[in-house]
């Protein structure tokens, strides 16, 4: 709440006099206006191949599908995400619900056994299925997580971008923090760098292939996750999303988890 | 001519929907090798030190009315190259789901699973378990059942009307891990055998980080009293009317996992192993004698810690700690955990092939005795898995499992996916 007062009262700032603005309001500035570009998508649909990628270059696909609905009023979004392969995980599906200001609920639902997890919030450091992913890369970025800092101007594959920088105020991440380039244009993220809890450069994030959808949210068609510390890397590629397609708020909860195929 | 049109186009739209509906087909294919080091101490009919198994699971799904009704059919079969009681087969599930706007509605041959700790499954009652496949009493057989589910505000309401009773499968005379006894066709208190009708219930909640439930059953135990048969010289199943009331806790704090199961059963004979068929159901002659109905409580209480990448690692290491109560005590049966406590330590290596560890000894404190179990899973290929399950057995001469004391194993399981 404070938070977003602060929010509040910074954008009205800077409304007023905004050429006084510090790196923090710039920032903050930055991300909430990358957030509210991507404001209004209902809910969403896509297909995700996750290719991980040893040391020798050798590729492991997997398949899984991610339904997300936009929360209202202020409420996270939640989402589902269905994984199809390996075949011994196929039907394996977890549940988030995101909140801004406190921790994220989050289950798993394992099919052989027809058990509902809930899983801690504290694992959200730890790799995604074995990817390079952590479990706080995938969930949804919340404005009110981090604290932010502008650092500078850059061009980046000549993209005219801005450099910012994020620290995560949940003590559990496993970042001390992540630097962002974002397109002055549209908002959109094109590298990350996240800095692990010793404050060395970790792993790299380039989101490539943007496409914009119903004339106005943009997402990539392709992250590729790249640690620095092991030589491994992960592919996300993204196909075929759709947006407001009429998912349902009841489609997201414990009951449809344990129908999820 | 538009009219015409419309009405092809919405004639092939519902023929589409309906009877085209796509059906999905997975199989899982298992080979199980297990190996006895020593024979067994009381099973005179099978001296083999080495077992191996198959086993095939078909799973068919297909939904149709916008995703809305569905049905999902798993036939399973195994094949014991010495247990006949072992190869068997059974219809995992065979259920018709329809999801309307306020409930949920299932019909036919389906599984659930209720309940939260590792050691024990008290409040797990609704299937049968299918004790054939394996000694942790996981497997399950698939039970008829009409089920409603309501999810509401207030939290979720799973309502069962259970038409139809599993038998529990029992390793045979000539299988590892039985007592080398066969056994008499079960026995029921219900006049209705195997054919009374059983009701649950289960409520189940959320606030932040609590999870709880509360569930009641009404009906045949799960769990048979075993008894001897004088006549046939066999053990006697005999399945009791029961009624019981259950409770699950979950509370995560941090890296913390605490948890709670409790049941209170009403309805099973009483029972005293240490006077040698005291009380035990017996068949002697044409008479069948069971002792006086008996009230107990079991819990399960205990925590998992987790230490997300340990050593700045990609492992996750779990601690789990549950102690077990039963208030029978001595006079519990053979499957029970009357006063133990499960010491495990878990691993999650979080790599390409998913491996996982879960090592414990189960110590029970007034036999002071124990029993040690290991499982591993990891995947060789894309569509094969390896799977490692140990155990080693030490009860003292006082503990009801001393039967089984020279049934320490070690199972491979390889699976293969198409």
């Amino acid at each position: 709440m404070i938070k977003k007062l602060l929010t509040a009262g910074l954008l009205f700032s800077m409304a007023v006099a905004s050429i006084a603005q510090t790196p923090q309001e710039k920032g903050l500035a930055i991300a909430v206006e990358a957030d509210k570009r991507s404001e209004g998508f209902v809910d969403s649909m896509v297909k995700l191949k996750m290719v991980l990628i040893d040391k020798n270059g050798k590729e492991y696909p997997r398949d899984m599908r991610v339904k997300a609905i936009e929360g209202l009023a202020g409420a996270g979004d939640k989402s589902l995400m269905i994984f199809d392969t390996p075949k011994d995980q196929k039907g394996v599906a977890m549940l988030t619900f995101t909140h801004k200001e406190t921790a994220d609920d989050q289950w798993l639902y394992l099919p052989a056994l027809k058990r509902v997890k809930k899983i801690s919030s504290k694992n959200k450091s730890g790799p995604f299925m074995g990817s390079e992913f952590a479990f706080e890369d995938i969930s949804s970025q919340e404005v009110e997580k981090y604290s932010y800092n502008y650092l500078r101007d850059e061009i980046l594959n000549g993209v005219d971008c801005f450099v910012v920088e994020r620290v995560p105020f949940d003590k559990y991440s496993g970042y001390t923090k992540q630097v962002s380039w974002i397109d002055k244009a549209e908002y959109r993220a094109h590298k990350v760098e996240f800095y692990d809890r010793k404050k060395s450069l970790m792993k790299t994030l380039e989101n490539k292939d943007y496409k914009q959808y119903l004339d106005k949210f943009w997402r990539p068609s392709l992250s590729e996750m790249t640690n620095h510390q092991t030589g491994k890397a992960t592919k996300l590629i993204y196909e075929g999303y759709e947006f407001k397609v009429g998912l349902d708020e009841s489609e997201f909860s414990n009951n449809s988890l344990k129908r999820a195929k | 001519m538009m009219h015409q049109r419309l009405l092809i186009a919405c004639l092939s739209l519902l023929i589409a929907d309906s009877a085209l509906a796509e059906l999905k087909s997975d199989y899982q294919l298992n080979y199980e090798f297990t190996a006895f080091p020593e024979e067994s101490a009381v099973n005179s009919n099978n001296t083999q030190r080495v077992n191996s198994s198959v086993s095939l699971l078909g799973e068919f799904f297909s939904s149709w009315d916008d995703g809305s009704q569905s049905l999902s059919v798993k036939p399973y079969y195994r094949y014991d190259e010495n247990d006949n009681e072992r190869s068997h087969g059974d219809v995992r599930e065979l259920i018709w789901n329809k999801v309307a706007d306020n409930y949920e509605l299932k019909i036919g041959v389906g599984k659930v699973f209720w309940g939260v700790t590792e050691s024990a499954h008290l409040v797990d009652i609704v299937n049968q378990t299918d004790s054939v496949e394996g000694i942790d009493g996981e497997a399950k057989l698939g039970q008829p059942m009409v089920q409603v589910l309501l999810e509401r505000d207030w939290g979720n309401l799973d309502l069962f009307v259970l038409p139809y009773h599993r038998e529990r499968t029992h390793v045979g005379d000539d299988g590892r891990l039985g007592l080398g006894l066969a056994y008499s066709n079960a026995l029921y208190e219900s006049s209705n055998a195997e054919k009374n009708i059983d009701f649950a219930a289960r409520y189940y909640a959320y606030v932040d980080e609590l999870e709880y439930g509360f569930s009641v059953f009404h009906g045949t135990s799960r769990e048979a009293s075993l008894g001897f048969d004088g006549v046939n010289s066999s053990l006697l199943p005999y399945y009791a009317t029961i009624t019981q009331l259950g409770v699950e806790l979950q509370y995560l704090l941090e890296g913390w996992a605490w948890k709670f199961e409790g049941i209170h059963r009403d309805g099973m004979p009483g029972n005293d192993i240490a006077s040698a068929f005291g009380n035990l159901p017996v068949i002697n002659g044409a008479n069948l004698l069971i002792a006086g109905d008996e009230s107990y409580y079991a819990t399960a209480l205990g925590f998992e810690y987790t230490q997300v990448g340990i050593l700045d690692s990609r492992v996750d290491l779990g601690w789990v700690v549950e102690h077990l109560y039963d208030s029978r005590q001595d006079k519990a049966g053979a499957g029970a955990f009357e006063h133990d406590v499960l010491f495990a330590t878990r691993w999650a290596a979080n790599d390409m092939a998913s491996s996982t560890l879960l090592a414990g000894v189960l110590y029970d404190y007034e036999h002071t005795d124990y029993s040690l179990s290991l499982e591993g899973n990891t995947r060789l290929f894309d569509i094969v898995t390896l799977a490692v399950e140990a155990r080693v057995f030490a009860p003292s001469q006082a503990n009801p499992q001393y039967q089984i004391r020279d049934e320490d194993f070690v199972k491979l399981t390889l699976g293969y996916y198409f």
